[in-house]
């Protein structure tokens, strides 16, 4: 599995001439900022966040609400336009959406009015990506296998339980062969027995495919299973607050050693302490 | 029997398509399908009986309330014969309802070409919309019907001031929803489509227009319903034709079975139209009905 990853890693790497090491996404002095309009006001979501992404890694991102976490990765996807400051993502800064970086909603996003199958042959539709007809059939069947929908393609995301919409979301994020995965609280509104089958997935799916992977949840638990590194951010306006490096093996999630172990449970101490300070500021700051 | 049927259905693994199984047509499946229908048309068989009794037994002025089966009758003969040509007046109910039928359809048809491509252009552009939406919201919180005499002195005692008075009735419901539908598109979907490559026109034919469609049809629901109206105030008002015209016509001349039978008509259109829409609406859009079903 590791090598597997590796390969995918210096694969994407040499095709553009760097060294495996080169960090794909590099923030320097972020800023993010939204107007409210009626209030007069620019309010500052993120100031000068810097942070570099390495090829293969996931990163999580975990902080109180409000703290500017999803602005982060709408900035990386290019939904959102920079104050000030830079993201690039393999040297080259982000000024739109494009087909190396993708994204997996929190309330799945799904177009309702499709197939199961025709929601995740749309990125196809909307990009030219020079692919064959046949090919794109087998990306899509590819994909529905990886995330263990085959037999769904002509359901419709209403008649699926949440856990199956989010794989679907999933599908589709993969269906390009993004360099990179955003994903913006996937689990959050799925139940907690699913949950845990679905981060076991997600881990899987990018031991799999070597993807960079930022991913944003509110679970300490969640961040530490899934992540690489952890990344705590205070509250408004964002900034980091601290980096905590996670060096379980993996894959941890059918590791009952990981969750049981002493160092889990300091970790796990420590960046709910670190949450917990901030997410106290957002109660008295509301 | 139900111990055996626990058991053959606890058979199946969780892969196993035969698990899937075929009910049939049993008596019971049948009763489930149809008793629906077979209630409603007790229901009104009874309300029909009850009303001739009330009639007959009641003492009650025929002037004023019509037996029930003298209704019937006057809808049969209404619907089932035509004015001789040259007829200055025609009595037969089906004449007027044609005329108001290829009046209301013909409206309705226009409201659409206007109301349609309207509000969709109202929710996609932020410029027409504010240049637009006071005359729309002062049209449509005017009440239609004090518009009418200002369209009888423009158009005078005709079919274009009928149809003029329906589209000016049913136009607004269709602009309005078909507006909120694409304001209310939901930002995720947007952002999806959005982060997937889509650009301005793919979002707009490949998003907006479908997540709206649902609401444009409900749109046209409204639209038919004001168009009724529409339909019979401009018959009423001014006009020789039309089923507004009969209801006056018969209530004048004491005909009052003949009014009955035309209320009873316009309920069955109305009630036919509104019912083809939700159906429609269902179709097009069965994950906004999820929990009805």
């Amino acid at each position: 599995m590791n090598f597997l990853r590796h390969l995918a890693v210096k694969e994407c790497g040499e095709q553009i001439g760097m060294t495996k090491n080169d960090p794909i996404i590099v923030a320097t002095d972020l800023t993010i900022a939204y107007e409210l309009h009626r209030e007069r006001k620019k309010l500052v979501a993120l100031q000068d966040i810097s942070l570099a992404v390495d090829p293969g890694e996931f990163v999580v991102l975990v902080g109180p609400s409000g703290c500017g976490k999803t602005s982060f990765i709408n900035a990386i996807s290019g939904l959102v336009p920079k104050a000030s400051g830079s993201v690039t993502v393999r040297g080259s800064e982000v000024t739109g959406p494009g087909p190396d970086r993708a994204m997996v909603f929190q309330d799945y996003a799904l177009l309702p009015w499709r197939t199961v199958e025709s929601n995740v042959r749309m990125p196809f539709e909307f990009q030219d990506l020079g692919i064959s007809e046949a090919e794109k059939n087998k990306r899509v069947k590819e994909c529905l296998e990886l995330v263990d929908l085959t037999g769904f393609e002509k359901s419709f995301p209403y008649e699926l339980s949440g856990g199956m919409k989010q794989r679907v979301g999933i599908a589709r994020a993969l269906i390009t062969n993004p360099d990179i995965l955003l994903a913006d609280e996937p689990f959050a509104a799925i139940d907690a027995m699913t949950r845990e089958a679905m981060q076991a997935e997600m881990e899987r799916i990018v031991m799999e495919t070597g993807q960079t992977c930022v991913f944003i949840t509110h679970s300490i638990d969640e961040a530490i299973l899934l992540g690489d590194r952890v990344i705590v951010i205070s509250y408004r306006p964002g900034k980091i607050k601290e980096v905590v490096n996670v060096n379980f093996p993996r894959p941890r999630m059918s590791n009952s050693a990981v969750k049981t172990s002493k160092e889990y449970a300091e970790l796990r101490d420590h960046i709910w302490n670190l949450v917990k300070d901030e997410a106290s500021q957002t109660n008295r700051g509301e | 029997m139900a111990a055996t049927k626990n058991k053959s259905l606890q058979q199946f693994d969780t892969d196993d398509p035969n698990r899937i199984q075929d009910i049939g047509w049993t008596f019971k499946e049948v009763w489930r399908r149809t008793r629906g229908t077979v209630v409603v048309s007790i229901n009104l068989i009874t309300f029909f009986i009850l009303w001739e009794l009330v009639v007959i037994y009641g003492d009650i002025n025929p002037l004023f309330l019509p037996k029930a089966s003298e209704m019937f009758a006057e809808l049969w003969v209404g619907l089932t014969t035509r004015a001789p040509e040259g007829a200055v007046f025609s009595g037969s109910i089906l004449d007027h309802f044609l005329h108001s039928f290829n009046n209301l359809m013909f409206g309705l048809a226009i409201a659409c070409l206007i109301g349609i491509p309207g509000g969709l252009l109202m929710g996609g552009n932020k410029y027409i919309e504010s240049i637009l939406s006071p005359y729309v919201w002062a049209l449509a919180s005017l009440p239609r019907i004090a518009l009418v005499p200002l369209f009888i002195l423009f158009l005078g005692f005709t079919t274009k001031m009928q149809v003029t008075i329906i589209v000016i009735s049913a136009v607004f419901p269709i602009m309005i929803n078909s507006w909120a539908g694409v304001k209310t598109t939901e930002k995720s979907l947007l952002a999806a489509a959005r982060v997937f490559g889509a650009n301005r026109v793919q979002l707009y034919v490949k998003v907006v227009l479908p997540y709206t469609l649902p609401f444009i049809i409900s749109g046209i629901q409204q639209g038919i319903g004001r168009g009724l109206i529409g339909v019979v105030i401009a018959e009423l008002f001014g006009g020789s034709n039309g089923l507004g015209y009969l209801i006056q016509r018969s209530a004048d001349t004491f005909n009052t079975a003949m009014t009955f039978a035309v209320l009873l008509l316009l309920i069955v259109m109305s009630l036919s139209l509104i019912n083809f829409t939700r159906w429609l609406e269902a179709y097009v859009a069965p994950w906004r009905n999820v929990n009805h079903i």
